[in-house]
């Protein structure tokens, strides 16, 4: 039985602390959900599960999956989970969701993910969790008792909150480090790095000119007033001169800047997958299904970005496909950096033998074939977000006739690498 | 018996003033107790030099590639070129100011006195360049093997060449070594070509490392590279024994740690949750049934047996009462001899068996006579076992330590002791760990690359050959 992609939304994409600093991952994950299911047509009551991804959890409801069940109005029936995996958290929340309806356990998934960086929870030292919690769950604790432990803490070292970073807990590396070490290793240069951005700026421009993110757009009612119909990130206008003035941002002669780099985002996204015999039941268009996934790992110390090297050909693989033989390629841009080591290493024979044992090299991208709608570095990076962005926009990308099969790539932390190959559906069903 | 010299040295401004008045203090070993590694050599930069006729650029360049390392080339031959893009680590250029990690010198071509000039050329301008605690390890085939007098002897002057390189580095804590890499073993080069390069090698220096072909090649493992297996380490309560089985554990093997009746607490604290303690008194006329019988219950393979235990029992030959001389051949060598047989039915497809000899063995020591008959026997052991194992896929080796600083040689004289530890290139002792990583490296799927050899642990004592 095969699942189905049938449609899907997403909210627009800001930067981290701009326009939807209000909304917490929870909400912006309820606004995808109740845009989808509008866009669709579709009754809540149709929906048997529900899967989502994310990156930064609230500690207080890390299950943010069966949240956004809740607060979008879906049944209280309808059963949610949560999946991590860091930025291929969403494509792992589909690839559950595709999983729940190969294996007959539902029809009807909505799998998505987001994440609000606004919103990331500032950690206490632990110094003061274990001197202020014994005191915070006693139970009755009197004035006292906070006094005694105000009289125990130091202003420096127990109160001020740990700054969150984009850092890999074994190496302690940065992300935008190991792109800078990925860049060095694989000599990739600023320039090239600076003209990939300006490709995917200007790509994106270009799709948001054409209408092409409005089938897959819903906008978000602000609740300090307003409504935000648009990503706002998109700098179609840059220039490669603006992007070359630039400050590199990780090491002092390094070639990673703000304008190679993904920005910390906000956003959610998802998709509603469905079984064949669902899509016909709710009339709804079989965009496009999965032929396979893969997911791999590499030693985060070696280099943390090079996943989708090693994924994609294994999906390829899984699907009977050669890379030549795909129409779109989507590869999440974390990086320039990481997107050019990528595509070096896959056109590297010596690679394909040595780290593949193919007889040859993997093949090229082409660039008419590669992130054709602009990718994360113009439209922003929400990390759980990104992977169902991705499917949608492919989804609509093959059901609107221009491609066959697509091919996604999805580097994350610890040294992950995601990959999937998707292909087009049947399109609207036929009733017969 | 800590080594008060070695702690002054550790001190920079002492160390400068003891240079200033001629006088040097020994170096401070760099060593890691992490586990193996995939990227054993993560970012170290190595000097590939090529002597005429060089035959190993394929697996070297693979091998350095796979670990981690940069090569650093001035013109580099395509498998370098494929290798640095596979992994990428693009290779360095050799310019005069790149420091350097190691060097990594290919002989294998050497065949005439004139050839041999290249040790001279090459290395010299580079040596400046070799960080403290540097490698230079030297590639050449076995003289055994030379079709004639001259290319014979050329081989065989690589040797000369290394053992007194490795003199003069050791004053910075560097080392250099060589393997000897016959026709067909070039496939086996990755496994001790990773070891001698790192930190494990601390303290090996001036040693000949022969690699052999008749072992079937082991596919590598680099990260827990004994996981699951059953180990058997003999004399694990204390020192070298106890080191052995820290690293056992921490590459992923289980253990039986054995030590003699009376060491229970010790050898339970020693092994932990990953293997079992046995105490037994290897000379009683049952203890090699016994263990087998603790090996068949722990599922009757045994991946790797560690023949470790041992005594001392020193008199000069004139003053040996008969019973010393016998507990010592009985526990040093009657009782390895007794045990490998009974063990010899259980040994796994592709095992390997380790014996503990000793440069007292090799090279003599007065009051020693029956500790060095021992302890040669041991090396006369392992040179038949190694090809009468071989078709079966398991290797047999032994360490020879030199002064180590154990409870052992901490009841050494002071004077005796400090001759000890100064006399070899390193100017100290070294530590039951330094041992315990080569035993470690034998016992892996890699270590096989070898097999009838005597590897000495001594930091290239003076004494012994």
């Amino acid at each position: 039985m095969h699942a189905f992609i049938v449609g899907g939304a997403r909210t627009p994409f800001t930067r981290a602390f701009g326009e939807l600093v209000e909304l917490d991952t929870i909400a912006l994950g309820v606004v995808a959900v109740q845009g989808a299911l509008r866009r669709l047509e579709l009754p809540a009551s149709a929906v048997d599960a529900l899967v989502w991804g994310g990156v930064i959890l609230p500690p207080d409801s890390p299950n943010i999956g069966r949240e956004i069940a809740l607060d979008a109005g879906l049944p209280p029936t309808v059963e949610a989970m949560t999946v991590s995996r860091a930025c291929a958290s969403g494509l792992q929340a589909i690839a559950d969701g595709v999983a729940k309806i190969e294996r007959g356990e539902a029809e009807v998934v909505i799998a998505g993910g987001g994440d609000s960086t606004s919103n990331a929870p500032l950690t206490m030292p632990p110094s003061l969790v274990r001197k202020a919690g014994p005191v915070a769950m006693k139970r009755g604790a009197g004035p006292m008792d906070w006094l005694k432990l105000a009289t125990t803490l130091s202003p420096g070292r127990d109160l001020v909150p740990r700054k969150p970073r984009v850092a890999e807990r074994s190496t302690g590396e940065l992300m935008g480090e190991a792109a800078e070490k990925m860049a060095g290793r694989n000599q990739v240069s600023r320039a090239e790095q600076d003209a990939f951005a300006l490709r995917s700026q200007q790509r994106a421009a270009a799709a948001v000119a054409a209408g092409r993110f409005n089938e897959e757009l819903v906008p978000v009612d602000l609740p300090r007033g307003g409504r935000l119909t648009a990503d706002t990130l998109i700098r179609g206008d840059t220039t490669l001169e603006r992007l070359s003035t630039l400050k590199p941002a990780f090491a002092r002669d390094g070639t990673i800047t703000a304008g190679n780099a993904t920005a910390l985002t906000d956003g959610a996204a998802c998709v509603v997958l469905m079984s064949e015999a669902a899509a016909r039941r709710y009339g709804q268009p079989m965009l496009a299904r999965f032929r396979s996934f893969a997911w791999v790992g590499v030693d985060p110390a070696d280099q943390l970005l090079m996943g989708p090297a090693l994924a994609m050909p294994l999906a390829l693989k899984r699907a009977g496909l050669e890379l030549s033989e795909v129409d779109r390629v989507e590869l999440h841009e974390a990086f320039a950096a990481q997107v050019l080591s990528v595509q070096r290493m896959l056109e590297s024979e010596a690679f394909g033998r040595e780290r593949l044992g193919r007889d040859g090299a993997v093949g090229t991208i082409h660039p008419e074939r590669l992130n054709v709608h602009g990718g994360s570095l113009a439209l922003g990076h929400p990390f759980a977000a990104t992977g169902a962005r991705i499917a949608l926009t492919l989804a609509h990308e093959l059901a609107q006739g221009a491609a066959r099969t697509g091919l996604i790539g999805i580097c994350a932390a610890g040294g992950l690498g995601a990959a999937a190959v998707m292909e087009r559906g049947p399109g609207e069903p036929t009733n017969s | 018996m800590a080594d008060r010299l070695l702690r002054i040295g550790r001190n920079q401004a002492i160390r400068s003033l003891a240079g200033g008045v001629g006088v040097s203090l020994p170096p401070t070993l760099r060593r890691t107790v992490e586990p193996w590694s995939e990227r054993e050599l993560e970012g170290q930069a190595i000097a590939v030099l090529r002597a005429p006729g060089a035959s190993l650029d394929e697996p070297l360049a693979r091998t350095l590639a796979e670990a981690g390392a940069q090569a650093v080339l001035t013109e580099a031959p395509l498998p370098f070129i494929e290798a640095a893009e596979a992994w990428s680590r693009p290779i360095l250029a050799d310019e005069p100011e790149r420091r350097l990690d190691a060097i990594v010198l290919d002989a294998t071509g050497i065949g005439s006195v004139d050839d041999l000039r290249a040790l001279h050329t090459l290395l010299q301008p580079r040596l400046g360049s070799l960080r403290s605690n540097g490698r230079v390890l030297l590639l050449a085939r076995p003289p055994d093997e030379a079709d004639g007098p001259e290319p014979a002897a050329c081989r065989r002057a690589v040797e000369g060449f290394m053992r007194s390189l490795a003199r003069e580095l050791g004053r910075k804590g560097s080392t250099a070594n060589e393997l000897l890499v016959p026709q067909g073993a070039e496939s086996r080069l990755a496994a001790p070509t990773r070891w001698f390069l790192s930190a494990r090698s601390a303290y090996v220096s001036g040693q000949v490392l022969r690699l052999s072909t008749s072992l079937p090649s082991s596919a590598a493992a680099w990260r827990r590279p004994l996981d699951g297996r059953l180990v058997l380490v003999t004399g694990a309560a204390r020192g070298i024994g106890e080191a052995t089985v820290a690293v056992l554990v921490r590459e992923g093997a289980r253990v039986i740690a054995l030590d003699r009746p009376g060491e229970e607490d010790r050898l339970a604290a020693v092994v932990g949750d990953h293997g079992l303690p046995l105490a037994v008194d290897l000379s009683s006329p049952d203890a090699p049934e016994r263990i087998a019988a603790c090996v068949r219950e722990q599922g009757g393979r045994l991946h790797a047996a560690v023949h470790n235990a041992g005594i001392t029992r020193d008199k000069t030959l004139g003053r040996m009462p008969p019973e010393l001389w016998e507990a010592v051949l009985d526990v040093n060598l009657r009782s390895v001899l007794r045990l490998h047989a009974a063990l010899d039915p259980l040994l796994a497809a592709d095992a390997r068996v380790v014996c503990l000899s000793s440069i007292a063995g090799l090279a003599g020591n007065p009051g020693q006579t029956a500790y060095a008959a021992s302890k040669a026997g041991i090396a006369g052991l392992v040179a038949d076992l190694g090809p009468r194992l071989a078709p079966r896929g398991i290797a047999v080796n032994a360490i020879a330590p030199g002064f180590i600083e154990t409870r052992l040689t901490a009841a050494i004289p002071l004077v005796t002791r400090e001759f000890g530890r100064r006399l070899c290139n390193l100017s100290q002792g070294g530590l039951p760990q330094d041992v315990a990583e080569a035993i470690l490296y034998f016992c892996s799927p890699g270590g096989g690359a070898s097999t009838g050899q005597v590897l000495r642990v001594c930091g290239g004592s003076l004494v012994g050959a």
